[in-house]
């Protein structure tokens, strides 16, 4: 009877995996999933290792909230002509305050751009003070600073889209600075802006870029960072052994080199002695 | 390239995570899950924190400011602007350098050093060492950048802004006669539609970004030249970063023109 059972829960087993196997045979993400979630990360991995998730949660905040309310918000700066209102900022006033639950989506993109931001330095400040920019890691510092600058564009180009005069005069003033920049600052004052003023067509432009251009960018920049870290591993903190480096394995435990630069330690046979000799 | 040793390092670091390391999932997992719930939970927090002090009326701040501001109106330019807190650095550093020759690096040639900085790092400090006491200069240089940045984000936050003032005490300030009403009517417009927030005039408005303009019918250009530069920089100097007032009326961009005509050096032609 036994037998029959176990034969049994294998059918069931083999019937339960079988999607399982055929994603993995014919892609072979499930192995990359299960390398991803059993993979060693090193023992003194702590607190200050969970910036980077939370960053990226903070992201995925974003983006989720993000999604809703392009559902709901208008990129038109044309007015209403019955309210003379510019017909982005009503829209904006109606996902405030009508929308069911509309202010908790509105207010979790608005809050969560900043909390991403510093999010985003913390994380570069922990990267920068536990060393892990270096050797082989060099490439991901690059792609980190790039995802920084990326999303503080997201933060200038999110600014402007409710209409208001706070958005409207903060962006006139970014805008020209960018103009007034060297060689390509012109060009880049009339690519932003779409024209001579800034108006509808600099509305949705900013619109475009932030929610397409940008978080594409975003999405695929984060997307190389997270396997660049799978790839190289963590770095232990600084204040670990490993900080220093690996020198002493190499040749059995023994001090590497001893002399004039780096004196052999106290107690090691005749370091002392020499010493008093001379 | 890498060096020799350096390979060697690295093999090292992944032998040793293989044998003394721990697997990501629970453990790193875990420590990682709890910090997700506690950020999405922050910005939940911030977000009713925001709506609930806040009033349905436009303007109406509560704990974490207005849920939105007026409408934007491109004609009412009497509005100071205000970036996000996190570019509230730049926007400082623009009211340190002065209009015309060094708000360039203010604008421009600051961001551009820090940027290049930032991404020359990793190829900078090429030593392995990554203990942090034995890293000197490393945590100086970092240390005096978040203080710059932090300081410079502060002033930028608590800065003042140069109050609106009446076209009558414009006049007086710069020592000029009140009695011709275009030249009035010309000086309202120029307090309240936000030519202070760039531009000095006699003791009142910003030293920045735009030049001092208390003398400028000195350079005597002409009230034409006046009312196309206001209505349309660009055309006049391509690249300035003075902003277009398309939306003023020519019996507007006339006052202000005369006005800017009769501002000169000891007491507007008096």
């Amino acid at each position: 009877m036994p037998k029959t059972k176990s034969k049994r829960q294998q059918q069931i087993e083999a019937v339960a995996l079988y999607p399982v196997d055929w994603l993995e045979e014919r892609s072979g993400l499930i192995g990359g999933l299960r390398y991803f979630l059993f993979r060693k990360v090193p023992a003194e991995t702590n607190w200050f290792h969970t910036l980077g998730s939370a960053t990226l949660t903070a992201f995925i905040v974003q983006a989720v909230t993000g999604v809703i309310l392009a559902m709901y918000y208008k990129p038109s700066a044309e007015l209403n002509p019955e309210t003379g209102k510019p017909i982005a900022y009503e829209s904006i006033e109606t996902i405030t305050n009508d929308l069911t639950l509309g202010w908790l989506v509105r207010g979790m993109h608005r809050w969560g751009a900043s909390v991403f931001i510093i999010l985003l330095f913390l994380h570069m400040g922990r990267v920068f003070l536990f060393g892990a920019y270096k050797y082989p890691r060099e490439l991901n510092w690059l792609v980190g600073a790039v995802l920084l600058l990326m999303a503080m564009g997201e933060g200038l180009t999110g600014y402007l889209l409710p209409w208001d005069q706070t958005s409207y005069w903060a962006t006139v003033v970014a805008i020209n600075i960018n103009a007034n920049a060297p060689i390509a600052g012109p060009f880049l004052g009339d690519f932003l802006r779409g024209g001579q003023e800034i108006g509808s067509e600099t509305l949705t432009r900013f619109y475009s870029l932030h929610m397409l251009v940008i978080p594409g960018g975003l999405a695929g920049l984060i997307a190389l960072h997270l396997y660049l870290v799978v790839r190289l591993g963590i770095t232990p903190p600084p204040w670990t052994k490993a900080a220093g480096g690996y020198e002493a394995q190499p040749n059995g435990g023994r001090p590497a080199r001893t002399g004039l630069v780096n004196p052999s330690p106290r107690g090691n046979g005749n370091g002392g002695r020499e010493r008093r000799e001379s | 390239m890498a060096s020799k040793e350096q390979r060697e390092q690295f093999k090292l670091y992944k032998e040793d995570v293989e044998r003394r390391g721990k697997q990501f999932y629970p453990y790193a997992m875990f420590h990682d899950t709890i910090m997700s719930f506690v950020v999405v939970s922050v910005i939940a927090a911030l977000a009713a924190v925001w709506y609930f002090t806040a009033e349905e009326t436009a303007g109406e701040a509560g704990v974490l400011g207005p849920r939105y501001a007026e409408p934007a109106d491109p004609a009412t330019t009497s509005f100071v602007p205000r970036p996000d807190w996190y570019f509230y650095f730049l926007f400082y550093l623009l009211r340190i350098f002065k209009w015309p020759e060094s708000v360039i690096l203010g604008t421009v040639g600051i961001p551009t050093i820090l940027m290049m900085l930032l991404f020359a790092l990793p190829f900078l400090d090429r030593r392995r060492e990554r203990r942090i006491v034995r890293r000197p200069v490393a945590v100086v240089v970092a240390l005096m950048v978040i203080a710059s940045m932090g300081i410079l984000t502060y002033k930028g936050a608590t800065a003042e802004e140069p109050s609106a003032t009446s076209g009558e005490a414009l006049l007086v300030g710069n020592d000029m006669p009140t009695d011709d009403e275009q030249v009035v009517a010309g000086a309202d417009l120029f307090a309240k539609v936000g030519c202070l927030n760039c531009h000095a005039y006699g003791s009142q408005g910003a030293d920045g970004p735009g030049p001092d303009v208390s003398e400028v019918g000195d350079q005597g250009k002409g009230e034409e030249y006046w009312v196309q530069w206001i209505r349309n920089p660009q055309s006049l100097k391509p690249g300035t970063s003075m902003p277009a007032f398309p939306n003023l009326t020519d019996e507007q961009l006339q006052n202000l023109a005369v006005f800017l005509e009769a501002s000169k050096s000891g007491g507007g032609g008096g």
